[in-house]
């Protein structure tokens, strides 16, 4: 693209050669959010692109990966509002990797830790902000009308009446010095935020038409299988493709770092042919050694187990840890949750085209940027050579910012001299997953003497995610690309990971910050056997939710007094939450009778800015758990699409609901001994409750939506579980026999 | 050489007959609406209607629909003319990810073609062979009501885009 960028910092491209021309305009969203790591050249240059043509279209390049979460339509009517044009009449362009579509909040384009709204919310509404005031300036100057007469409806000038659509102007606009701090629409005047309920991709999504990474095709692309180490960390020792490299349409039959691949001309193909190579593995000795089932106190469990009776970190110190002694009582309790595949129903794959030392790479992906980086790695070309077209996300749940099928399948383009799609199978996916981290917690709850808490101590065991993303992030990003961004995208949430690597924040977030306690004490002991570790939707809440959760219920139980209001009496600092939770009890008829054999449970969770409440009501036949109904109320702050905040929380209960029912990956000498959707199940429709969802109408920021729907549901119905049978469940899944 | 209907054409390929159905239309037919999920039959991203019947084409040997009429997402309808069931979905905006819902469609599509008005526990059966990740159950749940309603008063069909075997006509009806 061809720019010419005024030196005052105006974001205004008046020589695109993008297609249609036009108005064209956009900003360096990394500078926007921290001015402080944007490099003069970052600053100069647009990332999040809004065009506007002659002919009246308006085209937005998205720079953030749409993985069913409905940040395509979220961010997009960020602009609709402020440029005042529909939503559905922008037509919505998925963009490739490129260092200037860093998210704000983490300095590197990934999307994930629900972050796309609350980071864009204002660039994107002051850039579209900035749009229509030039267009109403320029159309002031064509009809020779002050600029107050021009107003603005669904993309048309009106001016006495009659209207002109906004593409009449955008060639004078062009010309004019572009706006930087046009006012910005009052909450009380939003047409589209907290409105607007279509999705702009359902259509796409309805019809099949849709472009995701296995979809991707062209004249020429070979199909690739790969068979890879039963344990992490492996490697190729040898192979004997002899029976397998004259079977039909195979190609070339590759080793690379981490496996063995069949290219061929079609997948069956391919994974015939795999299925007849035999591979001898080097296998590593810790992690093959490693078995969850292991009765051994030094394996499995008993590693947990063990790790307990150390003192451990210190992850969060608040008063007095010594306090606890003096406790008129002390209630304690140990939860389990185990290793999660995220299972997205597109399994990994990715497609690799490698010609006159350019490299193109297609991939769905949640860190595209880091996948441009593993490919010029793996490729071993400049990362200025490789070129990453973003596809549709089948799934992303955290498992897709990672990049390990972007190595592999460059890797075997760069080995086959091939074009090349690598695709995983479903075993492959299960198996060579980046997991949820088990883990193991421990609380120690210390009342005074009229129930209320006065020490909350919780230890957790459990290996942490930060070392697995660091060791990828390393070998892509060093030297060069380390100073800013890196620094920033390991500082995502506070993280002080430079400090001394004392406790992953994520391994502990959510244990300890909801409720009131005035010594608070969180200690941590690392325990990694080497399965390899990753985000997971809601990351560490993910099991602090379940844990946190239930403790308090084991409390208000053991005090005899109600499971809400004893929540409540501890929200005094935590307002927003004390509010979901009312509403929720309120809403799901908490206290009230319900129909015979059904029980409720509650539990409430912060995460990712935002509030949760949720009431499960549950009942038992024959030791099976049946979850009927999910009464849910979540504060966000502004929901800029309230049908998908609804769609996120439902889907975030689902998710949920599978971990907390059914979800388990356990491994034998190391590998992992599920594979498919038979023995690690998911829930399905009959399965599901009936939902109610009510968003609390609020002018706050928004805050994520995308993964604070899970962290409460365990808990919710394992304390309604406890209401049912008396049996209090502390390890997830929960089983009942 | 394998000889079967797809949506409405009759199509030949060169392709061994124990090629599982889903990979001779996405590989060899190029039509790339049908999605690889699991490979076992257990999840239903790969669905189509094989002879009417949600079928999970997966583990189906090609070979074993020769003769018979074979409907991908394709052929039900497509952006220029949905069908009742794919109207719904865009009214209620069902997909999230997207990536099972093709299998969903299809899986709705037998049913209503079955059952123009499922109950819920009919829908529950129906629909459980088929997995979504994202937990698009509900809206999909209401989707299908929503579909079978405007079905009934003649303001849809459930294919648009299926041309009968041996019909040259524009429209099936």
């Amino acid at each position: 693209m061809s720019t010419t960028v005024d030196q005052s910092r105006r974001r205004f491209l008046k020589q695109s050669t993008l297609a249609g021309g036009g108005l064209v305009v956009g900003i360096p969203l990394v500078g926007l959010s921290n001015a402080a790591h944007a490099s003069e050249a970052q600053a100069l240059a647009p990332n999040a692109i809004l065009q506007v043509t002659p002919t009246n279209e308006v085209h937005f390049y998205l720079p953030r990966s749409e993985m069913g979460q409905g940040v395509h339509t979220g961010l997009s009517t960020l602009i609709a509002e402020e440029l005042d044009v529909s939503p559905a009449n922008i037509s919505v362009h998925l963009s490739g990797a490129n260092d200037e579509f860093a998210n704000p909040e983490f300095g590197m384009q990934i999307t994930g830790g629900s972050t796309s709204i609350k980071g864009h919310f204002l660039p994107l509404r002051q850039l579209a902000a900035n749009a229509r005031l030039v267009i109403r300036q320029a159309a002031a100057k064509q009809l020779k009308q002050p600029l107050d007469a021009i107003q603005t409806q669904d993309g048309k000038i009106f001016i006495h009446g009659k209207a002109f659509p906004y593409g009449e102007f955008v060639d004078i606009a062009t010309a004019l010095d572009f706006p930087e701090d046009a006012a910005l629409k009052p909450a009380s005047e939003f047409k589209y935020i907290g409105k607007y309920n279509q999705r702009l991709d359902a259509m796409a999504k309805s019809t099949g038409t849709a472009e995701f990474g296995l979809d991707v095709d062209f004249e020429g692309l070979h199909k690739a299988a790969l068979k890879q180490p039963p344990v992490y960390g492996g490697s190729v020792k040898s192979f004997d493709d002899s029976s397998a490299k004259n079977m039909p349409g195979v190609k070339a039959i590759v080793a690379i770092h981490n496996g063995v691949a069949v290219v061929a001309e079609h997948y069956y193909q391919a994974k015939n042919a795999l299925a007849k190579v035999e591979v001898q593995w080097q296998l590593p000795e810790t992690l093959g050694a490693f078995s969850t089932h292991s009765l051994d106190a030094n394996n499995g469990m008993g590693l947990f187990e063990n790790a307990l009776k150390e003192e451990g970190d210190n992850g969060h110190d608040e008063g007095d840890a010594k306090a606890i002694q003096q406790a008129n009582k002390v209630i304690s309790a140990q939860y389990w949750a185990p290793y999660l595949a995220h299972a997205t129903m597109e399994p990994m794959n990715c497609t690799v085209k490698i010609e006159n030392g350019k490299v193109d790479v297609w991939v769905g992906s949640q860190s595209p940027g880091m996948a441009k980086n593993i490919a010029a790695l793996f490729a071993d070309v400049s990362k200025d050579d490789v070129t990453v077209h973003s596809t549709y996300l089948g799934g992303g749940f955290g498992r897709r910012s990672a990049s390990d099928f972007v190595a592999q399948a460059t890797a075997i383009a760069k080995a086959s001299n091939l074009p090349v799609q690598l695709v995983w199978s479903r075993e492959d996916d299960t198996q060579h997953d980046l997991y949820r981290p088990a883990a193991l917690a421990k609380f120690d709850i210390g009342l005074n003497k009229d129930g209320t808490i006065t020490d909350w101590h919780v230890k957790r065991v459990g290996p942490n995610i930060m070392p697995y993303m660091i060791d990828e992030t390393v070998d892509a990003m060093a030297p060069g690309f380390m100073p800013n961004a890196m620094v920033d995208w390991l500082s995502k949430r506070g993280y002080g990971l430079f400090d001394g690597w004392v406790v992953d924040p994520s391994s502990i977030e959510g244990l300890f910050e909801d409720y009131d306690s005035p010594n608070k004490q969180v200690s941590h002991v690392t325990i990694d056997p080497g399965l390899p570790m990753g985000f997971w939707r809601s990351v560490g809440h993910s099991y602090s939710g379940f844990f946190k959760e239930s403790m308090m219920d084991e409390v208000a139980v053991a005090l005899k007094q109600d499971a809400v209001e004893y929540r409540l009496k501890h929200l005094k600092q935590n307002p927003r939450l004390a509010n979901v939770l009312k509403q929720a009890a309120s809403q799901a008829g908490w206290g009230k009778p319900l129909a015979s054999g059904h029980f409720h449970g509650v539990a409430t969770h912060m995460s990712f800015g935002s509030f949760v409440a949720q009431v499960a009501e549950v009942s038992i036949e024959s030791n099976d758990i049946k979850v009927h109904k999910v009464t849910c109320v979540i504060d966000c702050g502004t929901a800029v699409n309230p049908n998908v905040v609804k769609a996120q929380m439902e889907g975030g209960i689902i998710y949920g609901l599978t971990a907390a029912l059914h979800g388990e990956i356990t491994l034998k000498d190391g590998a992992v001994e599920q594979s498919n959707f038979h023995d690690y199940p998911m829930l399905r429709m009959n399965e599901s409750p009936e939902f109610e969802v009510v968003i609390i109408n609020s002018n706050e920021s928004p805050a994520g939506v995308g993964e604070p729907g899970l962290p409460p549901i365990a808990a919710a119905v394992a304390n309604a579980v406890y209401a049912a049978s008396g049996k209090r469940l502390r390890s997830l899944p929960l089983k009942l026999a | 050489m394998l000889r079967f209907t797809l949506n409405g054409q009759a199509v030949e390929v060169d392709a061994p007959g124990d090629t599982p159905l889903l990979w001779v239309i996405r590989d060899h037919l190029k039509l790339k609406g049908s999605k690889f999920g699991c490979g076992m039959g257990l999840c239903g991203a790969c669905s189509m209607l094989v002879d009417g019947q949600s079928t999970r084409t997966c583990i189906l040997p090609a070979a074993s629909v020769a003769n018979k009429s074979v409907t991908t997402i394709e052929g039900i309808g497509n952006p220029e003319l949905v069908s009742a069931v794919q109207q719904a979905w865009v009214d209620a905006s069902v997909a999230q990810c997207g990536y099972c819902q093709s299998g969903q469609i299809v899986s709705a599509t037998a049913l209503l073609t079955q059952n123009p008005n499922p109950s819920d526990s009919e829908i529950d059966n129906a629909m459980s062979g088929n997995i979504c990740r994202c937990g698009t159950y509900p809206k999909i749940k209401a989707a299908i009501k929503q579909a079978a309603s405007a079905v009934q008063n003649g303001q849809g069909k459930l294919q648009v885009g299926y041309f009968e075997p041996n019909k040259t006509a524009t429209e099936a009806s």
